[in-house]
């Protein structure tokens, strides 16, 4: 599985990535991006299985991103999963009309990224 | 607990309470950290044995309504939040202040958004990504708390507030 983290905080892209390391879940590669234009850019080069991404974040915003996505056929088969501090309902209203399959709010437990990772896998 | 002055009718009561359970929440979910509530004598020894403050500042806005929610913390509860988050052994390299910083940004960062789900879940915020300042001394105001015996801040503000230069 390759997962590609987008996330304007490195420190957050650094945890994510050690509860990666914890899961029991095969993992062949991980990608980080600071934000949606990074992640765009990653995911025109490689192929991604999972995207991790937070919302807030400046140059482009998840939700951006996340539109930019649904908006190509070429990422059709690519699971969305948000990583967010923003848990409001109007928040997850708005991704589920963009393909997420799961919602995470920071914070959040390594039990629950593995868990994530499993249904989505 | 100190009050915080919210604008009704935008939040129900408790509103106070929310604010402690968002940083109790993110301190103790994603920090492995103790917080408990502290009034402003004990804020005040506490504090005064620190001069190395960060504020972390984070605006939300959704086009109605506009604020702020700041964190300040000494230099010392910031490392131990970053060695909670990153895993870091005690005997490991210094982490560089870019680092530091940019947990302390998250720390906020987290405390507003869980603080904005459980107050205002209906609305939709854009939240602005974290401004960090140094200080050299705090004056106790907001919520008072202490995260593993060391003293903390958070405050929430509404309305236009001059941006910050991040150091």
């Amino acid at each position: 599985m390759r997962i590609l983290i987008v996330d304007d905080s490195a420190m957050m892209r650094k945890m994510i990535r050690r509860v990666l390391a914890l899961v029991d879940v095969p993992i062949d590669e991980i990608f980080e991006a600071a934000n949606g234009a990074e992640a765009l850019a990653i995911l025109q080069e490689h192929e991604i299985d999972v995207l991790l991404t937070d919302i807030n974040m400046p140059v482009m915003t998840g939700t951006e991103l996340l539109r930019e996505i649904a908006s190509s056929k070429r990422w059709i088969n690519l699971r969305r999963v948000i990583i967010s501090t923003d848990g409001s309902a109007s928040r997850r209203d708005e991704a589920a009309g963009l393909d997420v399959r799961c919602y995470l709010e920071k914070p959040f437990s390594p039990e629950v990224i593995r868990d994530v990772l499993l249904e989505v896998a | 607990m100190c009050s915080l002055k919210l604008p009704e009718p935008m939040f129900r009561p408790g509103a106070e309470e929310d604010v402690y359970a968002a940083v109790s929440d993110v301190a103790e979910r994603s920090f492995f950290c103790l917080i408990d509530p502290c009034d402003a004598e004990r804020f005040a020894e506490l504090a005064a044995g620190h001069d190395d403050w960060l504020m972390s500042t984070i605006h939300f806005d959704d086009g109605q309504c506009t604020g702020s929610v700041s964190c300040r913390l000494p230099g010392a509860l910031a490392l131990r939040l970053f060695d909670a988050f990153s895993g870091r052994d005690p005997g490991d390299p210094e982490p560089l202040r870019a680092e530091v910083l940019d947990l302390v940004g998250e720390f906020a960062n987290m405390i507003c958004g869980a603080w904005l789900t459980k107050a205002i879940n209906h609305r939709t915020f854009t939240l602005s990504p974290p401004a960090v300042v140094a200080l050299d001394r705090v004056e106790p105001a907001g919520l008072l708390v202490t995260i593993e015996e060391l003293p903390c801040t958070v405050d929430v503000a509404f309305g236009r507030v001059p941006a910050l230069t991040t150091v």
